[in-house]
């Protein structure tokens, strides 16, 4: 229930917010846009460039929206009056980390599509496959990226700590999406790449056991 | 009323404060600052400004915490038992620590139930009458004065008629109306047993209401 309601809060917070929304959209677009161009308009390997776009353009469009998420949080104290109320820690993560999940899926079915058209790449029996993989990066992304975007929320340079403590964390989820993505399109099979399931998995397992066990810290440290 | 801060039977005290200690860098804000707040009562807190006082305000509703000393809730120690410390105790502060993407009614429903309220809507629209803000409970809140905001504010506040209430400059950018408003949400609060703290630098508007006085000087209540 608390979970549900923060979810619901957060995801009227950002549909609300159409100029975040447009930015978003076309910050994203941009760069599937000018990659494809660097790369074209004869690609060397297609599925490689494209996957490596995709995700590129995804990471980066994901840091804007959680940071303008931390802004959400901090803009009037609503964040700080969230934590006052007693709720439960861990749901109020639970709820935050899916908004963001949301709107990163939401940011995926924008720039597949574009990417899939730009650089000729993927079908749609390859489709429940590239979605598969994107689940478990989106996941972790959320996952990860929630929990940080707590511990960077009420300090001044918080953009760039967010950024710092990303990078390096979702290196593991983003090879293997750029890996995997490429061996969908290119071969049609994760097979040969087929371990990094295993590594992605566990870095979403990772990040949400991390989150049941310190967010409540990490909340209380903004005091 | 009583100018004294006084100490009671510990078995009559809602929340109590003891040798509060904070420090911002080298500056010490508290000085073992010590405050009681029983059932019925509401406590004006004054002060100059700088003294210390949405300080004091904010360890005794968990937003800050202290360096040394404690704060107890009904016995307990509110640091032990936070969530539970949290649900009893309303606090405005002079952020109004709301969703400004968030309409009014959504705001309280969406903090209501978060409080852990079944009816938090009716609850929302009730306080929202009261505060006459009706006519605006599903406008989103950006560009509200900063009296509409208080309003709202104060209705987070008082929505789950806690057991304690923190109010620090409540009157700060009320028009009359708000302010015989507040008193008389106030004193149904003081009516049903609340604690009441406020902050105030208006005298005049709370002194018909409060119950004793007391005031912060050099990081001390007295």
């Amino acid at each position: 229930m608390t979970a549900l309601s923060v979810l619901a809060k957060d995801l009227k917070l950002h549909a609300r917010d159409a100029r975040f929304l447009a930015t978003l959209a076309l910050f994203s677009l941009s760069l599937v846009l000018i990659l494809s161009v660097a790369f074209g308009p004869l690609f060397d390997d297609p599925a490689k460039e494209a996957s490596a776009t995709l995700w590129a353009s995804l990471f980066f469009a994901g840091v804007l929206g959680l940071t303008r998420a931390l802004d959400l949080e901090s803009e009037s104290g609503g964040g700080e009056a969230l934590r006052l109320t007693g709720a439960d820690p861990f749901s109020v993560y639970a709820g935050k980390a899916a908004a963001n999940l949301i709107l990163m899926a939401a940011l995926f079915l924008l720039l597949l599509p574009c990417t899939a058209v730009f650089f000729d790449v993927g079908s749609l029996d390859q489709l429940p496959g590239v979605a598969g993989v994107a689940a478990l990066a989106l996941i972790g992304y959320a996952a990860w990226g929630t929990l940080f975007a707590a511990l960077a929320r009420g300090l001044k340079a918080r953009e760039l700590l967010l950024s710092i403590l990303l990078f390096p964390t979702l290196i593991p989820l983003w090879i293997g999406a750029v890996k995997l993505t490429r061996s969908l399109w290119a071969d049609g099979t994760i097979d040969p790449v087929s371990d990094w399931v295993k590594i992605m998995v566990l870095a979403d397992v990772l990040g949400v056991a991390l989150a049941a066990w310190l967010y409540e810290t990490i909340q209380e440290a903004e005091e | 009323m009583s100018r004294r801060a006084g100490c009671g039977n510990p078995a009559d005290l809602t929340l109590v404060a003891r040798d509060l200690e904070k420090r911002f860098g080298h500056r010490a804000v508290l000085r073992k600052a010590s405050l009681e707040l029983r059932p019925g009562e509401i406590l004006l807190l004054e002060g100059r400004n700088g003294s210390g006082k949405t300080t004091l305000a904010r360890i005794l509703a968990t937003a800050l915490r202290e360096d040394a000393g404690a704060v107890t809730l009904d016995g307990a120690f509110v640091r032990a038992k936070l969530q539970a410390a949290r649900r009893a105790i309303g606090f405005l502060t002079h952020r109004p620590l709301l969703y400004l993407g968030l309409t009014p009614l959504e705001n309280l429903e969406f903090f209501g139930r978060m409080a852990g309220l079944m009816d938090a809507r009716p609850r929302a629209e009730r306080l929202l009458a009261r505060f006459g803000l009706t006519e605006f409970a599903r406008v989103p809140m950006e560009h509200f004065s900063r009296g509409m905001l208080q309003r709202v504010a104060l209705g987070r506040a008082l929505l789950n008629e806690p057991k304690v209430l923190i109010l620090d400059e409540p009157y700060a950018g009320l028009d009359e109306p708000g302010v015989t408003t507040l008193n008389e949400m106030l004193r149904e609060a003081r009516e049903r047993g609340a604690a009441t703290l406020v902050v105030s630098h208006d005298r005049e508007r709370v002194a018909s209401l409060a119950t004793r006085s007391c005031a912060l000087r050099d990081g001390r209540v007295a």
